[in-house]
């Protein structure tokens, strides 16, 4: 049951990270650290038979896919609008918007 | 006792990575969280999740340190290590519930092979050697991305 602490922990650490980071690759490291932590704690709290160490094949091979697929995100949205800073693209996107919506009027 | 000074790593390691303005020495954070993870497993008993911990680790380190080299960008600031102190502090900290709730003996993991068993005769050093070359092959990569970054 103690595992749950720990687990818990860092939990708390990754999502304080995707809260207060602005960089790219500082948000998916904090998703790395929340998925660390729901499998230290899958693991830890498994049946003794195995099936547990079975089925974290599984969530590992998820947890890879998502992170291929969000670094291949991360990559385009950084090239695309110059940098890996989250409130430096949210300027350029209403930026783009408002022209879009100055040319529409 | 291994296993609560394994917690107080991965905790430490876990704030460095988040916190570390240089996204190289982010990632080598990371590293070290996947590895104390990988390490708790395995005196946990769960071998097999160990050896499959740090092979998935390593191959989301090598993507990390390419696209690290990437999308990086020099940090306005330079990391002090009063910071760095200060982060490490805070992280032990946070690991003291974690000691004081004892996290070692909790666990209802089976260890029904060895160590040796698993890594020789159930061919786990396949999948750990493999996991090594890639992690070199990526590091070679981001080293020579880097160099010619500086040229």
């Amino acid at each position: 049951m103690d595992y749950v602490i720990l687990s818990l922990v860092m939990l708390l650490i990754g999502i304080y990270g995707l809260l207060t980071n602005r960089q790219l690759l500082k948000v998916f490291i904090s998703i790395e650290l929340i998925a660390t932590a729901a499998t230290l704690n899958f693991i830890m709290l498994a049946s003794p038979n195995g099936v547990g160490q079975a089925l974290l094949i599984l969530a590992f091979s998820v947890d890879t896919a998502v992170s291929a697929v969000i670094l291949a995100l991360l990559v385009i949205v950084s090239k695309r609008y110059g940098t890996s800073d989250i409130s430096k693209i949210v300027a350029k996107m209403q930026e783009k918007a408002e022209e879009e919506s100055e040319v529409e009027a | 006792m291994i296993i609560e000074i394994l917690a107080v790593g991965l905790i430490i390691s876990a704030i460095l990575a988040l916190f570390l303005d240089e996204v190289v020495y982010s990632v080598a954070a990371l590293a070290g969280t996947f590895l104390f993870t990988a390490l708790i497993y395995v005196l946990s008993g769960a071998l097999y999740a160990g050896i499959f911990q740090f092979a998935v680790s390593v191959g989301t380190l090598a993507i990390l340190f390419l696209s690290g080299e990437m999308l990086g960008e020099k940090p306005a600031r330079k990391a002090s290590p009063v910071r760095t102190g200060g982060l490490v502090g805070a992280g032990i900290l946070l690991s003291l519930p974690a000691i004081f709730l004892s996290v070692s003996g909790t666990s209802n993991v089976a260890a029904d092979v060895d160590f040796g068993e698993a890594l020789w005769n159930l061919r786990g050093i396949d999948v750990v050697l493999q996991a090594i070359v890639i992690l070199t092959l990526a590091l070679g990569i981001s080293i020579v991305l880097y160099e010619r970054r500086k040229k």
